[in-house]
């Protein structure tokens, strides 16, 4: 369905080029990356509507992109003739002959490509230059929306005035927001949507029918009686009869109930699932693009592993799937391969990792697999007292935390070295990973990983065979037992091997929050070197 | 199913072929209707509402609305990159030598009338068959009404629509090319008025397209149908017309009528009144209608001022130059009943003359 979208001046994206894959996409990216916005931009393109009011009521000035607006002032104000700041969304769409209506040319791609498609646009109105002429320099931002107007249109460079019929799409939002009937508008959409003409038609006939009935019946004693009252300016009748405008159609009457409880009254989970339910169920009328934002949002772990397994069993070929989300688990389950990640101006894909990789993160799911993509570096640790030493190490070293330097440090927990380092090395990742040797050799312990690794970018640290086979021993042989039995606390009774041994964790947070400094291992000095960069 | 044309004479009920037809097309056959005039298409708009109300597929067009709607404004940039179509120009001309975007888009990006045909037909090569086969996905079949009004660069996108997946369907009256889209294009001049046949001789022999010929009136009377087909020779083989028209009102088929009667003439008969153009028929103060105007009408009785052409080939049988025939052709088929033309000398042609009894 959707091939490219282009986004031009639309609040965070510039100038941001965006190609989906043919079936599923997920959006990953930090916060304020611009997730939500891609996927309202896609719907302004498609629906020509933003939450479900119409694009030009909803205008304002912050939907311009800040550092185009900034530096359109700042040109303005040296004299400079630039032009006020528009927004272009394009949607272009698989050639497909069903979709030649919205076939043309008019579109941003160079060289000239006719295609199916749909574009926004924010574009100041040429009927008020005159008021563009009169605004003053000290006035320029925020912008004079009101000056402004909004153009929606095909490819065919056909005037769009509702959305065309092939584009069905579902938007599932976790916005808590409502529509007083408490079902808001994209619901309305996907309900309507899902119901076969036939039975929309016979839905719509039966509930004129009541309500004219009800003013034929209920009504017309109350009729009779106000027949007389000669309210009127020419003394006609006054007679009260339903509403049977538009605006008091079925479709805001008619709302979906679970377990007898409406819709807009049950958890937010519920109604997250059910949307995602109803948008994808396999009717001939099901939506072609089905955009749903933060699904793990309002729900508990197993609410949400219900819900995923439902998008993946209900997910068909000839469905467009974007999905924007935080939760790693999300991402693993259906599939690390389909992740895009955004950055400022374009969207990292993860297309060529290996299918083995895909499925060994779909099984292990829990695995925060997002964390190794947003971070700016990673570090990668055997277990919690790896990673608690780790830390401590570097902020002696450089008096800050990891993270406050963008290095997540995280601890595998018993997951293979070679699929996180696979995956960092796909996502471009700088990555150090310290490791125990276990009494092997060091040569037997990189071979397996030497595909990924590159010097300078991704390295792995091992410790010294002759000072121990764990991060214990290492500790011992690198400072002396008096710093190590008063930094541990422990008495001169215990043997401190065995205890530090036994009390993995413990040990190693007694050293995070001493005062006293140890010598760490040097490996992994090493590693906290050559991370901090 | 092939492509067709249907020639049928004038009162031959082309437009509500056209009609009928549509009425009994399966649903969601998605159809185009073109047609030349904003009367025509006014015409047919209410017929269809009336005969073939239901069908929410069928989509009626001007021939430059199609051109502008799904040649030119989609694949635009395919010859001038980045241009857009703002508008169009119906009654401005280009610069006589203007090359480029000129020649086709005025200072506004307004098309050029004149020019559409050029550029859409250039067009559905240059899109590298993007136009084609959009087209083709979004019609079925394609009607063309008066398709004796197509000159020029038309007959070259006609072409592409003959060779194309649509089906086309075409109804017109060569006698009746009165009427060009494009009177100053130079290119196709050969095919120019009723040539037009030979071209549509050529695309049947060449298997695009099967020819009707249909020669019932259910207009006119069978002296005015007869006196219809003497306008033109026996060479161009247009069919001799038949008569539906059986009713007599004893003034019936075409006489001649001195002016010193026309008085009279008018108080008793009340003819429409038909002139070539606004230069003829000056002396008298009548309400006239052009010919040309006059097409796609019908009326009870004709009245014709006669151009100096006309007056040789009613007294010295001299034929007449196509265009000119088929204006001749389209006043003399205006009328049900009577005929009557305007000469001094009335007694030279084998016309009766009007004496003023019947």
């Amino acid at each position: 369905m959707i091939e490219k979208v282009r986004i031009r001046g639309y609040r965070t994206h510039k100038d941001f080029i965006f190609r989906p894959n043919p079936k599923l996409n997920l959006i990953a990216g930090p916060n304020e990356s611009g997730k939500s916005t891609l996927i309202e931009a896609i719907a302004l393109a498609l629906t020509g509507r933003v939450n479900g009011r119409s694009a030009s009521e909803e205008l304002n000035p912050y939907w311009f992109n800040i550092d185009n607006v900034n530096s359109f002032v700042a040109s303005r104000r040296r004299g400079e003739n630039v032009a006020w700041p528009e927004i272009h969304i394009e949607v272009f769409l698989q050639n497909k002959s069903e979709l030649q209506t919205l076939c043309g040319a008019i579109n941003s791609d160079n060289p000239v490509n006719s295609c199916p498609g749909v574009a926004f646009s924010v574009i100041p109105n040429p009927e008020y230059a005159d008021e563009f002429q009169a605004i003053s320099q000290e006035c320029l931002s925020p912008l004079p929306v009101e000056f402004f107007k909004t153009e929606w249109r095909t490819f065919a460079d056909t005037p769009l005035t509702s959305r065309p019929r092939q584009l069905s799409t579902a938007i599932i939002d976790s916005r808590t927001v409502r529509s007083a009937s408490g079902v808001d508008y994209h619901m309305r959409y996907i309900l309507s949507d899902g119901l076969d003409p036939s039975d929309r038609a016979a839905i719509s006939v039966a509930y004129r029918q009541i309500k004219a009935d009800m003013t034929n019946t209920t009504l017309r004693p109350v009729n009779e009686r106000m027949a007389g009252l000669n309210a009127t300016l020419h003394d006609q009748d006054i007679t009260l009869a339903m509403d049977q405008s538009s605006r008091t159609s079925w479709e805001g009457a008619v709302t979906p109930h679970v377990n007898q409880i409406p819709f807009g009254l049950s958890g937010q989970g519920q109604q997250a699932a059910i949307k995602i339910s109803l948008a994808m169920s396999r009717s001939s009328q099901k939506a072609g693009i089905v955009m749903i934002e933060e699904p793990e949002n309002h729900m508990t772990h197993s609410s949400l592993v219900k819900v995923i397994s439902r998008i993946e069993s209900l997910a068909s070929d000839d469905q467009q799937l974007f999905i924007a989300t935080h939760s790693s688990f999300v991402v693993n389950r259906l599939g690390v391969d389909r992740i895009h990640l955004l950055g400022s101006e374009v969207a990292k894909k993860l297309s060529d990792l290996r299918p083995e990789t895909v499925a060994y993160f779909q099984k292990l799911p829990g695995y925060d697999t997002l964390r190794m993509a947003l971070a700016q570096k990673v570090v990668l640790v055997e277990g919690p007292s790896d990673e608690i030493l780790f830390e401590r190490v570097y902020k002696d070293l450089y008096n800050v935390s990891p993270i406050e330097n963008g290095i997540d440090v995280l601890s595998m927990r018993g997951l293979s070295f070679a699929r996180c380092f696979e995956l960092c090395s796909e996502l471009g990742q700088m990555v150090a990973a310290l490791r125990d040797n276990d009494g092997k050799e060091p040569a037997d312990l990189l071979s397996p990983l030497q595909d990924w690794l590159e010097d300078g970018i991704r390295e792995i640290f091992i410790g010294d065979n002759a000072k121990g086979n764990t991060l214990e021993p290492q500790l011992i042989n690198h400072n002396s037992e008096d710093i190590l039995r008063r930094v541990l606390a422990v008495t001169s009774q215990a043997d401190i091997l065995t205890w530090m041994r036994r009390e993995k964790t413990e040990a190693a947070l007694r050293i995070a929050k001493s005062i006293e400094c140890i010598t760490p291992p040097s490996y992994m000095t090493n590693a906290a070197v050559f991370i901090h960069g | 199913m092939a492509n067709e044309l249907t020639l049928a004479v004038a009162g031959g009920r082309k437009t509500q072929g056209l009609i009928d037809y549509c009425a009994g097309l399966s649903d969601n056959q998605r159809v185009l209707v073109v047609t030349f005039t904003r009367n025509n298409q006014e015409e047919i708009k209410r017929r269809l509402s009336k005969y073939a109300g239901q069908k929410q597929t069928v989509i009626v067009m001007g021939w430059y609305t199609f051109l502008i709607r799904d040649f030119v404004k989609p694949f635009i940039p395919f010859k001038f990159y980045g241009e857009r179509v703002r508008g169009f120009n119906f009654e401005g001309r280009p610069y006589l030598k203007a090359s480029g975007k000129n020649r086709f888009l005025d200072k506004h990006n307004a098309l050029y009338a004149c020019e559409l045909a050029r550029i859409s037909f250039e067009l559905i090569a240059q899109s590298q068959g993007s136009l084609m086969t959009r087209l083709e996905s979004i019609y079925d079949e394609v009607l063309i009404d008066e398709v004796q009004d197509l000159s020029g660069y038309d007959f070259d996108i006609l072409d592409c629509l003959l060779k194309s997946s649509i089906r086309v369907k075409m109804v017109g009256d060569i006698r009746q090319a009165v009427l060009s889209t494009n009177p100053r294009a130079a290119k196709n001049k050969k095919y120019a008025y009723s040539q037009a046949m030979h071209w549509f001789m050529q695309r049947q022999s060449a298997g695009l397209l099967s020819i009707t010929q249909q020669s019932v009136t259910w207009r006119c009377h069978s002296h005015i149908a007869q006196f219809s087909d003497s306008i033109f020779h026996e060479e161009w083989g247009f069919p001799k017309t038949t008569s539906r028209n059986t009713s007599n009102t004893g003034h019936d088929g075409v006489c001649l009528l001195h002016p010193n009667q026309l008085d009279e003439y008018i108080r008793v008969f009340s003819p429409t009144c038909l002139r070539d153009s606004s230069r003829s028929g000056k002396e008298y103060a009548i309400d006239f209608i052009n010919f040309r105007v006059a097409k796609g009408m019908s009326f009870h009785r004709v009245l014709i001022m006669p151009t100096a052409g006309i007056v040789a080939f009613l007294q010295q049988g001299a034929l007449l130059e196509p265009l000119a025939a088929c204006k001749f052709y389209v006043a003399v088929t205006r009328a049900e009943q009577s005929v009557a033309i305007l000469v001094k000398n009335v007694t030279c042609s084998s016309l009766n003359y009007w004496d003023g009894k019947s």
